[in-house]
């Protein structure tokens, strides 16, 4: 299923007016001093910016909400995400495997998964702390997305990848499936993936692979973990910032209902149990165990990676503490 | 094996009756409103209505399917909340979750069972099961160590034990008082004063981590093979089917892959107490 469609931008924004109808559209659009997913409508849909990196929200936040009452009847409005970038894509791959594992998926998660249309676009710029190809990811989308767009000049290219991507193609007027974008666009889109790529490898051709990672982590002593650790204030913003970190923690309310909260192993008690004993009481502790779990004991026990280089848990880290530097620092005690 | 599918659903179940174990543990007895069953090892998650939720292994026996009891340590805030209850509220059941005691692989040999304080309480399940099917193994060995004697909880069912053919109990007391004439000392001293058949043995061990890992280190140190040595493992689980997080152990989820497993299974994970 890879149909593509060509058509302009103003003939795109009125196929999306028409969604408005049948779904809840949100789109990057800037706000104050940073741009995020919105929901769309009739007054802001021409400030939708296409093939941007990371929105300052992670994919997760539509699925995984910070808090959100699971026994509530779901949203009935299906929902359109546009302008979705490969990282976060990539990372909707583990909360798939995790979420809709198949003995005990998870019914909320599944929901929303089911009624929502995934539109995946290309970075065409990087931002500082971009290093998505370190850890294997394209900066362009080649997983769980069910349309790519992607912006050239004024003109809008879509392709779709699922039944729901073609579905939703086929409800713009005009559409035709035989309807090919002309070579040069198409050119002009490839050159644009190499030289993102390109210009990805070169700024972080001296951080460590997604497997050099998790040996770095593994093997390493503490005298590195104990000075990054020593900016930590456990504030967990890593981890809400983080597309493929997916803990939370019910809060019971009247009724026997449960309202999910997003949790963090940043927090202290996070594994505290009776009595008070806890493996994770000392911060270095549970400063170490989110990289332990993201490139050692994740990688083992599930298919899909747990960091997708987006960079986020950097922007979002009050102490400043970049773990790019710290992987580095990791990988200079090794040849030592 | 989940008694219903939506993971969000309690099972509402009415309190009918509360048994004072110990000055800080009570056996709490309830009667599920649907049809509930478990297999012995395997955790549920018990809800007290808008307060909050948290995971027990039931100490009842698997076989008796009307009822459910859990024996409960007054320990944090919904412990105590339940330490105050009378008798007649209902409460909130999900699961039951995870893998218990695996029964058919003790079959043919001497299982002994090492418990701690409040860790007797899903091993009091785990006997049930065993007498249910008191033929099929060599022997039964129940070594049991309390703080002091008053911190002894099913105190009736150890004389009841050593009644029943190849069943033997011990117990031991950290701290005597007046009225104990029996074994002063860590549980695991109890280990020295038993016989068994090192080649033909597991051991099944459950209390606080502390003497989980005193306990594991003792039996190897005996020479018994870290593959039959069984752990009950203690985490605080949210969610019961893997997908919060709370309960990694290494590259495992205690309320998937545990709460029981083999010391082999986790011994190269970092904190596992």
């Amino acid at each position: 299923m890879r149909s593509q469609f060509l058509l302009t931008r103003k003939h795109w924004d009125e196929a999306i007016f028409t969604f408005f109808n049948e779904f809840n559209v949100y789109a990057p659009i800037q706000k104050w001093d940073f741009i995020d997913y919105m929901l769309i409508d009739e007054k802001n849909l021409n400030a939708v910016i296409y093939n941007h990196p990371k929105p300052a929200t992670p994919l997760k936040s539509f699925f995984l909400p910070v808090k959100q009452n699971v026994n509530l009847k779901q949203e009935k409005r299906d929902k359109i995400i546009m302008g979705v970038p490969a990282c976060d894509l990539k990372g909707l791959e583990l909360l798939d495997e995790i979420y809709l594992d198949k003995d005990l998926p998870d019914t909320v998660y599944q929901y929303q998964r089911e009624h929502t249309i995934l539109i995946g676009t290309d970075c065409h710029q990087i931002l500082e702390h971009c290093h998505c190809t370190t850890y294997g990811t394209d900066p362009f989308p080649n997983s769980m997305q069910d349309l790519t767009l992607n912006s050239i000049d004024d003109m809008i290219i879509l392709q779709s990848f699922t039944e729901k991507g073609e579905k939703l193609l086929s409800k713009i007027n005009g559409y035709n499936k035989t309807t090919e974008p002309p070579q040069d666009i198409l050119d002009t889109i490839n050159q644009s993936r190499k030289s993102i790529v390109d210009e990805l490898n070169q700024k972080n051709k001296l951080l460590p692979d997604y497997k050099e990672t998790g040996n770095l982590v593994k093997h390493s002593n503490g005298t590195v973990w104990k000075k990054f650790a020593e900016n930590c204030v456990s504030c967990g913003a890593c981890a809400t910032s983080c597309p493929t970190c997916t803990c939370f923690l019910f809060i019971d309310r009247p009724g026997f209902e449960k309202v999910r909260n997003i949790d963090a192993c940043q927090f202290p008690g996070f594994e505290r149990v009776a009595a008070g004993e806890d493996p994770l009481h000392l911060l270095i502790n549970r400063f170490k165990n989110r990289y332990m779990c993201k490139y050692v004991l994740k990688t083992a026990k599930y298919n899909s990676i747990a960091c997708t280089g987006c960079g986020r848990c950097i922007e979002a880290c009050i102490g400043k503490i970049n773990k790019n530097e710290l992987f580095l620092e990791l990988k200079e005690k090794e040849k030592v | 094996m989940v008694n219903n599918h939506n993971p969000y659903r309690v099972i509402r179940s009415k309190l009918v009756d509360i048994i004072d174990e110990s000055p800080a543990i009570k056996t709490f007895t309830m009667e599920p409103e649907e049809e509930f069953s478990f297999k012995t090892g395997e955790f549920i998650q018990l809800a007290v209505d808008g307060y909050g939720e948290a995971p027990f292994t039931p100490s009842s026996s698997p076989y008796v399917k009307e009822k459910i009891e859990v024996t409960i340590m007054k320990a944090g805030y919904l412990t105590d909340k339940m330490h105050h209850f009378k008798g007649g509220e209902i409460l909130g059941i999900r699961g039951p979750y995870g893998r218990g005691y695996p029964v058919e692989t003790f079959y043919n040999q001497e299982v002994i069972i090492l418990g701690g304080g409040c860790g007797l309480a899903p091993i009091r399940s785990l006997l049930y099961t065993l007498i249910e099917q008191k033929e099929k193994f060599q022997k039964v060995i129940l070594c049991y160590g309390s703080r002091t004697p008053r911190d002894c909880i099913y105190k009736p069912m150890f004389g009841d034990l050593n009644k029943i053919e190849h069943f033997e109990s011990y117990r031991s007391v950290d701290v005597a008082d007046e009225s104990w004439e029996g074994h002063v000392g860590v549980v695991t001293s109890l280990l020295d004063k038993i016989k068994f058949n090192l080649e033909n043995s597991v051991v099944v061990v459950c209390g606080p981590p502390v003497m989980m890992k005193f306990g594991t280190f003792k039996l190897l140190e005996l020479g018994f093979e870290p593959k039959n040595i069984y752990l009950s493992m203690e985490k605080n689980m949210s969610c019961g089917y893997g997908k919060c997080g709370h309960c990694m152990l290494g590259d495992t989820l205690v309320c998937k892959d545990g709460p029981v497993y083999t010391y082999e299974e986790i011994k190269n994970y970092d904190h596992i107490w």
